[in-house]
């Protein structure tokens, strides 16, 4: 409560590693125990009376002609409204060609099997080395380099698809009552999800609202408009004047709602005796399924000087869903190849890999941060590479992202009413990063009373216009703008309070909840806020106002991991995640932040992956069961620290933690056992693959 | 998911009439039943009644673990929780308990029965995805033998691929464990009759006949027992492979050694091999004992994808020996 007592520099007490200072306290989520007791209401959680449920008839296999069908048989089943058939033919598993509408999940569900679809399967392409990939065709500047160069690194990196697998699966209900609409949709865009359901609804963008007060999961995939189910929805219930409730299945939602495209990555990269590398050839290939575009890898990154590059990239198309941008698109995939790279090359030269990257690092700020976590994670524990014998044998490795800060239209606005009471009002939505938590601190700090004084609002298209959380910029956005909107009503109150009072109102000021004159205690908040004249006071600003965060946020990962060289196994014991987002409004949620990037980069770089029927075509682990999660046994212990060394603003942190881990893990692997394993997830099959000789 | 009834019979007579009666005409026995729930939801099973079986209880029962002198009992009802905290089991037959404690995760533990264990279907995800019509539910093809069979099995001889998924049954092999029956024929059966290869019979995994109903299982204590497994992810997920073993030492030198690998065939895989060629090997030579180990992928034909399992196999056997010795394993 007494924030305003820490000094903007102080270091956090507790936990003395923290390289820098929180400015807030350690407020917990202010909806966590909503969260965890069920209050929260997701959209999924949104049934309204006299609903219809709708779902998508889908194309279970890779490629594949519908047929025949029993739509009409289906129509008759008991509870049926509608059934359509709007497409003939299946480019991926979860390809839609039409949809149910029935009276009750049930109902739906009975119907959707009743269609009883036909499918001719025809043959299939499951990956990238599916498809005509290109040769390498160095350029005369690259040929150049890899011959003059001491030794040429020659390697194939490989990377997995990985599927959003949000809690809340994808989808909408939407509310068309004749004159205008509800629709509480499953979104990282409530703004951006009005976009489309103007035409599908048939009424005025004024005359409807989309509402997402909680989401179960946004990684990137519910970034897109109202979506399918939204627009369907809007449709069926514009046309049947009843609420449709739509959301996908686990099957829908693993196949057909995005994924991580798969990468594969050539390199031929030249480099001196010492390890200063020249430069080489970078030719990468994204899978994107049947999707036109977005199999970027950032590889190389620009994070390290690697010389001349010359870097080709093609997309490859197969019977796989599109993809959709998943929590820094195209990073973690380019970070594990660059890292495994770079420690490849170090390996062979004989020199260190943190010394290489310390020499190769083209930031500052990353180069203090690589020699902080070096000595919190005791790199001078690490062995030399391929130095251990033994059955379990420990790896060091080492990861780093750089994240630029942008901002999104925003407008925020804060209430302080008669009773005393203060909302912060913005329409943007909770990915889950703690948006009520940091604009709260942010209204009650800048107004001087305590977080408790504070209510919030977001989540609806009828407030004031807010991001989409895409990009890392919910908060960079957000939090400026609501400080200049509560700064702007604390004016105005104590403006009031002077001019009762017949006095300038720079004699007054606000702390603890309490107002001051001269310094002095004058009135109680409550006392001051009954003063005000009319019910309420609104403060507003904009988006540019407000202190914006400049520059980029780093960071660097280390990870500390076991093999089991007899099974395979792979066990992560510590991961350090040193990590700057500018300035720190709560440092429990930023530090949460920063885990759970963590915790889902071990799950990429371990587990996670798309099965693809390599015959069928059809995605095998379609579930959340043999789709493998990182579970509780497999979490190592994650130390953030966070690095608030010059900052000034808010930057992002949404999704630079997600970026270093699985090239850390991977180093240490290879660190471990001698041998690198270029491919994700890193399974003990290939790990002992590896160390049989057939890896590399 | 279709509409069905639930029944709850008052014992295991009217259970039996139940299944075998003409009201129904496709019942299904539920001991927890988180793999009923997970065949309704993958649309597999289409049941007219799903028969409760936790309440029954049969004669003599009264702990879900107890010890009759030499014999120990599980019921039928018995939670795979409560079998992995059995004092009983950890001092008498540890082998089980860690088998069982390894598996699922604790929500499912806490649910899951011992009966439920044995009798659960494979995960083979060809069989579990309604759209492939597998050797298992009628069909012509193994879809596993030319497509993603990295997690399916290295011994038998087909036509079908699928790993058995119980962790229980294995640790049952090696403490000549008795299936106790109710309603048909038999009274009893050896765990190592309960289950046949898929050339045996292809749309079932075990030998029941209609209308049998486990009761309860008898074991005999094998204290210097142990289990070990290999897993990708140490939470919730099914074993690579894994092993149960059961040793009488004299000092540190095995006098006779009983194995059995699970997640490697269709059935619980008994070692035979390995069990000779541990006989007189020194725990304290780790030489030795990994030679006698490495005999446990004899006969073992590998698919395209699980050769690994090939390096994995005589490691989960090495261990679940070192387990069983009280010795220390590498991780």
């Amino acid at each position: 409560m007494r924030r305003d007592d820490i000094p903007y520099s102080m270091p956090t007490t507790n936990r003395p590693r923290n390289a820098g200072s929180a400015i807030s306290d350690d407020a917990s989520r202010l909806d966590a125990v909503a969260k965890v007791t069920g209050q929260a209401i997701y959209s999924r959680d949104r049934y309204l009376p006299n609903s219809l449920f709708a779902g998508f008839i889908f194309c279970p296999y890779g490629k594949a002609k519908l047929e025949s069908h029993a739509s009409e048989a289906a129509k008759k089943i008991p509870g049926v409204v509608e059934v359509e058939i709007s497409g003939r033919e299946g480019q991926y598993h979860g390809h839609t060609v039409g949809h149910v509408l029935a009276e009750s999940p049930e109902a739906l569900r009975r119907g959707l099997a009743a269609v009883a679809c036909k499918w001719v399967r025809e043959p299939v392409r499951t990956k990238i080395r599916d498809g005509e990939l290109a040769e390498p065709s160095p350029n005369a500047k690259t040929s150049d380099i890899l011959a003059k160069a001491d030794h040429v690194l020659e390697a194939e990196y490989e990377t997995q698809v990985q599927t959003h697998c949000c809690l809340e699966p994808h989808g909408a209900t939407i509310d068309h009552k004749g004159e205008s609409a509800t629709c509480y949709i499953s979104t990282q865009g409530t703004f951006a999800a009005t976009d489309g359901l103007s035409d599908a609804i048939g009424l005025p963008r004024s005359k409807y609202e989309v509402i997402c007060e909680y989401i179960g999961g946004g990684f990137g995939s519910k970034l897109n408009g109202a979506g399918k189910e939204g627009v369907l929805a809007a449709r069926l219930s514009a046309g049947h004047n009843r609420p449709v409730y739509l959301f996908r299945t686990r099957e829908e939602d693993q196949t057909d709602t995005g994924n991580r495209p798969s990468g594969l990555a050539r390199v031929k990269i030249g480099f001196t005796k010492d390890g200063t590398i020249l430069g080489g050839l970078v030719q990468k290939f994204g899978g994107v399924g049947v999707g036109r575009g977005g199999g970027g890898m950032s590889f190389p990154s620009g994070r390290y000087n690697l010389g001349d590059i010359q870097s080709d990239h093609d997309d490859v198309r197969f019977n796989g869903g599109a993809p959709r941008p998943f929590r820094a698109p195209g990073h973690p995939q380019g970070a594990f190849c660059e890292e495994l790279m770079l420690d490849e090359i170090a390996t062979k030269a004989g020199v260190d890999p943190l010394a290489l990257r310390l020499n190769l690092e083209n930031s500052g700020a990353r180069k203090e941060m690589l020699e902080l976590g070096a000595e919190i994670v005791g790199w001078k524990n690490r062995a030399k590479t391929g130095s251990q014998a033994g059955v379990i044998r420990r790896g060091f490795g080492i990861g780093s992202a750089a994240w630029g800060s942008g901002q999104g239209r925003t407008d925020c606005e804060v209430v302080i009413n008669r009773d005393g009471s203060i909302e912060a009002r913005t329409g943007t939505q909770d990915i889950g990063t703690g948006q009520r938590t940091t604009m709260a601190i942010m209204t009650a700090e800048a107004i001087g009373v305590p977080l408790a004084f504070v209510g919030v609002r977001i989540g609806s298209s009828n407030l004031p216009v807010g991001p989409g959380s895409g990009g890392s910029v919910t908060t960079p956005s957000t939090a400026p703008v609501m400080a200049a909107a509560a700064a702007r009503a604390r004016e105005q109150l104590l403006t009031t309070i002077a001019n009762l009072n017949s006095a300038d109102a720079s004699e007054f000021d606000v702390k603890g909840g309490e107002i001051l004159r001269a310094g002095k205690p004058f009135m109680t908040w409550a006392q001051a806020c009954a003063k005000i004249g009319g019910e309420q006071i609104v403060g507003r600003a904009k988006q540019g106002e407000g202190e914006r965060g400049k520059g980029h946020s780093d960071g660097v990962q280390f990870v500390d991991l076991r093999v089991d060289t007899d099974t395979g196994v792979v066990y992560v014991d510590r991961v350090i995640a040193v990590q700057s987002c500018g300035r720190v409004i709560c440092r429990k949620t930023a530090e949460s932040q920063i885990i759970g990037g963590v915790i889902q980069g071990l799950s990429y770089a371990l587990f996670e992956n798309q099965v693809l029927d390599r015959n069928a075509g059809s995605m095998l682990n379609a579930n959340m069961e043999s789709y493998k999660i990182l579970g509780p046994n497999d979490m190592p212990h994650i130390e953030p620290v966070l690095w608030t060394k010059g900052a000034t603003g808010v930057r992002s942190l949404g999704e630079p933690p997600v970026v270093p881990t699985a090239g850390a893990v991977a180093c240490a692997v290879f660190n471990a056992i001698g041998t690198p394993v270029r491919s994700i997830p890193l399974t003990p099959d290939k790990v002992l693959a590896a160390l049989a000789g057939g890896g590399a | 998911m279709n509409p069905f009834s639930l029944a709850r019979p008052k014992d295991h007579a009217a259970t039996h009439a139940l299944l075998t009666g003409r009201r129904f005409s496709l019942p299904l026995l539920k001991g927890g039943g988180m793999d009923v729930v997970d065949h309704l939801k993958e649309g597999l099973w289409k049941p007219d009644v799903v028969i409760d079986t936790r309440h029954l209880r049969a004669p003599g029962a009264s702990a879900p673990i107890s010890k009759d002198g030499q014999t120990i009992r599980i019921e039928a009802w018995a939670t795979m929780s409560e079998i992995a905290a059995s004092d009983i089991l950890l001092k008498d037959a540890p082998c089980v308990a860690h088998a069982v404690g390894s598996a699922a995760s604790p929500q499912v533990r806490n649910v899951g029965t011992a009966a439920g264990n044995l009798l659960q279907r494979p995960r083979c995800w060809y069989y579990r995805n309604e759209q492939f019509q597998c050797l298992k539910k009628g069909g012509g093809t193994c879809f596993a033998f030319e497509g993603e069979n990295k997690f399916h099995a290295i011994f038998g001889e087909g036509p079908c691929y699928i790993v058995h998924p119980s962790n229980l049954a294995p640790a049952l092999c090696i403490t000549d464990a008795v299936v106790h029956l109710h309603g048909g024929k038999r009274a009893s059966l050896p765990i190592t009759d309960l289950y046949h290869t898929p050339d045996k019979g292809i749309r079932t995994e075990h030998n029941l006949e209609p209308g049998e109903i486990v009761t309860h299982i008898t074991l005999s204590p094998a204290p210097v027992s142990g289990f070990y497994a290999i897993k990708e992810k140490q939470s919730f997920d099914w074993p690579l492979a894994f092993a149960c073993a059961a040793l009488q030492l004299d000092g540190s030198t095995i006098r006779s050694a009983r194995v059995c690998a699970g997640a490697v065939a269709p059935v619980p895989w008994l070692l035979p091999g390995v069990d000779a060629a541990l006989k007189g090997v020194d725990l304290d030579d780790d030489k030795a004992l990994r030679a006698a180990c490495a005999k446990a992928t004899e006969g073992a034909r590998p698919l395209s994808q699980n050769a690994y399992k090939l390096t994995m196999l005589p490691v989960a056997v090495r261990r679940a020996v070192l387990m069983a010795a009280g010795k220390k394993v590498e991780a």
